[in-house]
């Protein structure tokens, strides 16, 4: 049973306070968060001393790298980091914590049902600033805001059960504090909140006016990538102007190999083999694999696709790199029964052995 | 320096300069001068081009000789034909002066071999933004059409870098086809390209001439507009606090320096462990002034990347256009590229022959250091 | 088995004790915050390069089973090998062990005793940071190969192999042309006591082919060469039918020898194949062939000049030879005729041996003129000559014999390259040391003798021969071991794209680039870790073993940390 704190502050300045706290009495080595600067820049930090956790912007609508791949990084400490990430980010956390990059208790994370952040290009100035009233009122309105993320408008996982506290924020008619304890761990520091715990879970059903029309959002984008029949030449037509950057595979928090293997050894062909299949071809697109890497990247990764659509911002060539993997991702995890980054003892579908498993295919 | 040709071979251009081209290379590829031919080709989405060995000649109609956007380096999509083993077929490239010059960089550090390989290149406008092409087609074509055939030297629309180049001719490649006007001139610029022209039994008659002086024109223009774009760009990135400001943006991607044709490294060393230390590390650093930006070193990043290739960079932009929170990239680094180069008294990409300041060992060099050394009053045998 | 660490302090009698606060030093270090979890163990000894000290430390490795060593005492180039031995000797890998230098960095050069006690905490501790990202490496033990290469085949490298040569060591001699003998087989006569050439240098060309340790290869160069004292890896190129040879030696010797300057390359020698012109090598051939010393026309001469110093002022150096062996030649001369004419034209005059002079005397005594000049011009037959006074002039005799100054032989520049060693701003090989080391180079195991080292005789050939077999003697013992340094450089395969910037980095040659994977690798036989190619590597994939990133960080980082 979840712990709810409500408070009558504005919930950045009680998270703020909470955090202070915590690291002040030593619970924490430090704070994960998005910060501002004094020039107006938003940038991911850690933060270790109690005066700059002022600068801290944590419910900011802007996603720099996805903070799951930052925390993916830390090898054990002694004292935990408080974290506040959004949903996306923290289940890409949790599938990192299965691949043995890092221990779930590094953490303590705080997550919200996040309305979505804004495309990089808009970058952290002042133009996401002057947005700012209007996003937080639609997200009050449980309205998706207009130009944020393709990809996160047709997110459905804001409710991520995992994390140890949960802020609720969409559909919220204040900006007040209503925060729930969900592990043992978050219970501990109920102190540090001041305020009078109740018994109390979360009402998921608080999210269907947002939810649905996510869904609708969703079946948008996957139509936007629907190919007009099944094989290569689709595949070509969506991916045809990639230029190879990797720049989707940099970003993206799932892929933690410190070579990808189409960088490696393994696809850096010899004269004569690049000759013969010029010659048999007749024509070859250089630098090749271009469309191979996707098909490996998306069967290599794609079931723990968090959606979280950093690729598509990155992407030079404007291809939905998000929508593409997010819809395969959802297929294929669907087939194992799997979401990707629900639980931390969910294990991941390629690393089970079922002796017996898809029989309809055999047939 | 490349030795300036003497005279040119006039070819028809009755109907614009990208269809004489295709026609040249597709006789050529009749008389067999060539096995194979990379050039580009619309993607079949037809928003953006990708590079295309071609052996099968009937193909070459689907080519666009001259695009209007560079998605790729060339010499990127060359390494990956050339680096390893030996090959059979004697291949022809057409490419822009900047990628010319990507090749002769990259052929220095072992990543291009050209002894098969004869490389063309052309008067270059310019080429369009990525981005601003793949948005609207149809706009890119019709503006790249007009540059080529209103012999526009001074556009708007262009890549930043492509604003101030100017090295958009003759670079060290084996045949060069100019653009005088709407005159279409081929030239060979080397031993190869001497005998490509006698293989396409054609002679070389045409004075030179008036190309040669209207392309000084332009280059003179060009290289005040490279100085006045230098000297801003210094204002903004001049002092840490105005680099860490510029760079502020920056999310660690490394678009920049995948799409960098010069940088060839496996792995590149900022992704390397360095990048990934141990968690007592990133909380000492921590706390050393209270907080610390993540992902770790974004700045050091850009400075080392700076170190290991500005000596090579040849300003070709791609890296601008690869960046997801539009900083000026290009600009910046060409600008370092500039003063780097010249400390070494080295152009990167203009002959093959230069050696790269980083593999050649002269016992004085770089006497100035000392001198600043001396002037700082350190003196040897100084401790505390 | 989890980490234990031994640190011994050195009290270097009173050298470091009196400088530094041992008891401090061992109470902080174990009590150290960041060391809490791991096993310490923490001591003080008086003086641990003493048999009593290093045998204290054996016995402790062992007791304590400790897993790593740091030693806090004096300079590692005092005893860096001793503790290394130290730890051999008790089970510990050595290459799991630091030693500290707190007394040449503390004791010695802080004058307050509070100040250097921080200091050498500070240190010890950076060296127990770095001692814990260290890695065990295994030594390896190569065979040292006693067998000498020796390149030229003329008098100094005849001298060579057969001094070397014997049942436990082959020599392997290499000649370029299709006979051995050099320049000397063309002499008739030898100084000083005129011997007949064919007793001495033919006599020891025989005993060369008959010795069944020595295998000549003649027509045959130096095609490839890598490695270093012990173990080095050649490859010879026959150079009639281009078949190569691959062999293994422990010693190279370069016997190379030198070539005989063109006159007509100095300024005011003009001559033609027409004229009466000749160097003294020339007229050295003819009179061996033909025992004769006639002019063009057939005829003797009458009037003879000789030349000596020849170039000397351009090249900058004395010939030392020229002088000598005009006087055999004028002896020559009179030996056909006594009436012959000589005029002997000498800048300075050059007669250091002891039996030198008595020589010449007993020459000049059959009638030559010699005379002291300061400049001379040859034109065609026609000469000119300043004497001292400054007078000129002009004669013009049947026969002009030229004494050129010896050079360089052309391929110096090529074995300097190919072998790693120097050349001397003149062009002839540089020794490792003019006076006390003459016929070593800066690289061990390569050796010079001869005239490719300068300006020599046949006795001095002789005498360096003898003396680089000397050296070859005693450094290479056959049944030796040598043991190849374990702390060299590796190329991480996986990220290599084969650059060449290493390769075109490394002094020693030691890698070697694999064309049909593409990349650069090391050959780990002839690595010697010097660290160059790990600078050149800009994606970070070359890494020293024992001077890896992390292991430098770890030091650097703990001994900055209060500044």
């Amino acid at each position: 049973m979840s712990k709810y704190i409500k408070l009558n502050t504005d919930r950045s300045e009680a998270i703020k306070s909470f955090l202070k706290e915590l690291l002040e009495n030593d619970k924490i080595s430090s704070v994960l968060s998005l910060r501002k600067h004094k020039n107006g820049k938003v940038d991911y930090g850690l933060t270790s001393s109690v005066d700059l956790l002022d600068n801290i912007e944590p419910f900011y609508p802007y996603m720099p790298a996805n903070a799951g791949q930052l925390m993916g990084r830390f090898t054990p400490m002694e004292k935990p980091i408080a974290a506040i990430v959004k949903p996306c980010e923290f289940r890409a956390f949790v599938e990192m914590v299965k691949r043995e990059q890092v221990k779930r208790e590094n953490f303590i994370v705080i997550s919200y049902s996040c309305g979505g952040v804004y495309p990089l290009k808009i970058n952290a100035t002042q133009e996401i600033d002057e947005k700012l009233a209007d996003y937080q009122q639609q997200v009050a309105d449980q309205e998706i805001p207009a130009g944020i993320r393709s990809s996160c408008t047709g997110c459905e996982h804001i409710n991520p059960l995992e994390t140890d506290i949960f802020i609720s924020v969409s559909g919220e008619t204040d900006n007040n504090l209503k925060a729930y304890l969900r592990t043992d761990k978050a219970i501990d520091l109920i102190e540090f909140w001041h305020g009078q715990p109740e018994d109390k879970e979360f009402d998921e059903s608080s999210l269907e006016k947002l939810l649905l029309k996510r869904k609708e959002a969703k079946e948008q984008l996957f139509a936007e990538v629907e190919t007009k029949d099944t094989g290569l030449d689709g595949l070509i037509d969506i991916f045809g102007r990639c230029i190879g950057c990797h720049g989707c595979n940099s970003v993206c928090p799932i892929c933690y190999c410190t070579l990808c293997d189409f960088d490696s050894f393994n696809y850096d062909y010899n004269r004569q083999i690049l000759e013969k299949e010029l010659e048999q071809k007749g024509a070859l697109r250089l630098p090749p694999d271009t469309l191979f890497f996707h098909l490996g990247r998306l069967s290599h990764m794609s079931f723990s696709c968090v959606g979280c659509g950093m690729c598509s911002d990155v992407c030079p060539a404007n291809i939905p790199v998000a929508s593409v993997f997010k819809k395969i991702g959802e297929a294929t995890a669907e087939m194992f029964d799997f979401v990707s980054g629900r639980s931390v003892a969910e294990e991941i579908p390629v690393m089970i052995y079922k002796e017996e498993e898809f029989p309809e295919l055999g047939e | 320096m490349t030795e300036i040709p003497q005279k040119g071979v006039l070819l028809n251009s009755e109907n614009g300069i990208q269809n004489s081209i295709l026609e040249f290379l597709k006789t050529a590829a009749e008389k067999k001068v060539f096995d194979a031919i990379m050039l580009p080709m619309k993607v079949p989405s037809g928003d953006s081009f990708a590079w295309i060995m071609i052996k099968d000649m009937a193909l070459l109609d689907n080519t666009t000789p001259l695009a209007p956007i560079m998605p790729v380096n060339a010499a990127k999509a060359v390494k990956r034909f050339t680096r390893k083993g030996e090959g059979r077929n004697k291949v022809a490239i057409l490419i822009r002066p900047c990628e010319v010059r990507a090749c002769v960089e990259l052929s220095k550090l072992n990543q291009i071999k050209t002894e098969d390989l004869v490389i063309m290149s052309y008067d270059c406008p310019g080429a369009l933004p990525m981005q601003d092409y793949i948005k609207d087609p149809e706009w890119g074509d019709s503006e790249f059409k007009k540059l080529l055939s209103d012999n526009i030297w001074n556009s708007d629309i262009v890549k930043p870098v492509c604003k101030f180049c100017d090295k958009f001719s003759l670079p060290a490649s084996d045949l060069h086809f100019g653009r005088e006007n709407d005159r279409l001139l081929l030239m060979a610029n080397s031993e190869k390209g001497i005998d490509f022209i006698s293989e396409m039994k054609l002679e070389a008659n045409e004075e030179l001439d008036n190309w040669k002086k209207g392309i000084g024109e332009i280059t003179s223009k060009r290289i005040s507009i490279k100085k006045e774009t230098f000297s801003v760009i210094k204002n903004k990135v001049e002092g840490l606090d105005n680099l860490l400001n510029t760079f502020s943006e920056c999310i660690g991607c490394h678009n920049c320096q995948s799409a960098c044709p010069i940088c060839y490294c496996r792995q590149c060393y900022f992704d390397s462990v360095v990048s990934k230390p141990n968690s007592d590390i990133v909380l000492m650093r921590a706390k050393q002034r209270g907080g610390v930006s993540l992902p770790l070193d974004k700045l050091m990043f850009h400075t080392g990347r700076m170190a290991h290739m500005s000596l090579s960079c040849i300003s070709c932009g791609l890296c601008s256009d690869a960046c997801p929170v539009n900083i000026p990239v290009a600009k910046i680094f060409s600008y370092v590229a500039s003063e780097t180069q010249k400390t070494f008294e080295y152009t990167a990409g203009e002959s093959f022959g230069d050696a790269l300041p980083m593999k050649e060992y002269k016992p004085e060099e770089l006497g100035e250091l000392g001198d600043l050394v001396n002037s700082a009053g350190i003196q040897e045998g100084d401790h505390e | 088995m989890s980490d234990k660490i031994g640190i011994y302090v050195c009290e270097c009698g009173p050298n470091i004790s009196s400088k530094v606060d041992i008891d401090r030093i061992l109470e902080e270090l174990a009590a150290l915050e960041d060391f809490k979890d791991k096993e310490l163990v923490v001591k003080r000894h008086k003086l641990l390069c003493s048999v009593a000290g290093k045998a204290y430390l054996e016995e402790e490795i062992k007791a304590n089973e400790l897993t790593h060593l740091v030693c806090a005492a004096c300079s590692p180039r005092d005893h860096d090998s001793t503790f290394k031995e130290v730890c051999k000797k008790a089970g510990l890998n050595p290459y799991m062990y630091k030693l500290v230098n707190i007394r040449e960095q503390c004791a010695w050069v802080i004058s307050d005793k509070e100040k250097a006690t921080d200091k050498a905490i500070q240190y010890i501790h950076a060296g127990m940071d770095r001692v814990l990202y260290q890695e065990p490496l295994l030594e390896k033990q190569l065979d040292s190969n006693p067998d000498v290469l020796v390149i030229g085949g003329g008098i100094a490298g005849i001298e060579s192999a057969l001094t070397l040569a014997g049942k436990n060591r082959l020599v392997f001699l290499v000649e370029k042309s299709a006979e051995l003998g050099g320049k000397s087989v063309h002499f008739q006569k030898l100084l000083p006591r005129q011997g007949i050439n064919a007793d001495t240098i033919n006599r020891k060309i025989k005993e060369v082919n008959k010795n069944p340790y020595i295998k000549v290869f003649t027509t045959t160069e130096l095609n490839k060469i890598i490695g270093f004292l012990g173990n080095f890896e050649i490859v010879l190129k026959n150079n009639k039918d281009n078949s190569e040879t691959e062999l293994l030696a422990g010693a190279v010797v370069l016997a190379t020898g030198y070539q005989n300057a063109n006159p007509q390359d100095f300024k005011g020698y003009k001559y033609s194949k027409e004229d009466d012109v000749y160097t003294a090598l020339e007229i050295e051939k003819m009179y061996k062939e033909t025992s004769q010393i006639s002019l063009k026309s057939g005829k003797a001469p009458q009037q003879v000049a000789l030349v000596h110093c020849v170039g000397r002022k351009e090249v900058g150096y004395c010939s030392k030879i020229c002088c000598n062996y005009l006087i055999k030649i004028s002896d020559y001369l009179k030996g056909i005729s006594s009436e012959i004419e000589i005029i002997d034209l000498y800048q300075d005059m050059c007669l250091p041996e002891k039996e030198d002079q008595e020589y010449y005397e007993k020459i000049a005594a059959k009638g030559i003129q010699s005379q002291r000049i300061t400049a001379v011009k040859v034109a065609g037959n026609q000469l000119t000559y300043t004497g001292i006074n400054g007078s000129e002039t002009t004669i013009e005799p049947d026969m002009i014999i030229l004494a050129p100054a010896l050079v360089p032989a052309a391929d110096n520049a090529y074995f300097a390259e190919l072998l790693n060693i120097e050349l001397h701003e003149t062009g002839f090989f540089q020794e490792a040391h003019i006076k006390i080391n003459p016929v070593s180079t800066n690289t061990d195991g390569v050796f010079v003798v001869g005239a490719n080292r300068g300006a020599c005789g046949i006795s001095d050939a002789i005498i360096q021969a003898q003396a680089a077999a000397g050296k070859v003697l005693t450094q290479l013992i056959p049944g030796q071991k040598i043991i190849p340094e374990v702390m060299v450089s590796e190329i991480l395969e996986a990220y290599c794209t084969g650059c060449k910037n290493c390769l075109d980095v490394c002094v020693f040659g030691a890698i070697y680039f694999d064309e049909e994977r593409g990349i650069s690798v090391v050959n780990e036989a002839i690595c010697r870790g010097c660290g160059n190619c790990v600078g050149s590597c800009p994606s970070g994939s070359i890494r020293t073993r024992h001077f890896t990133n992390p292991q430098i960080y770890q030091e650097v980082k703990e001994a900055l940390r209060k500044c």
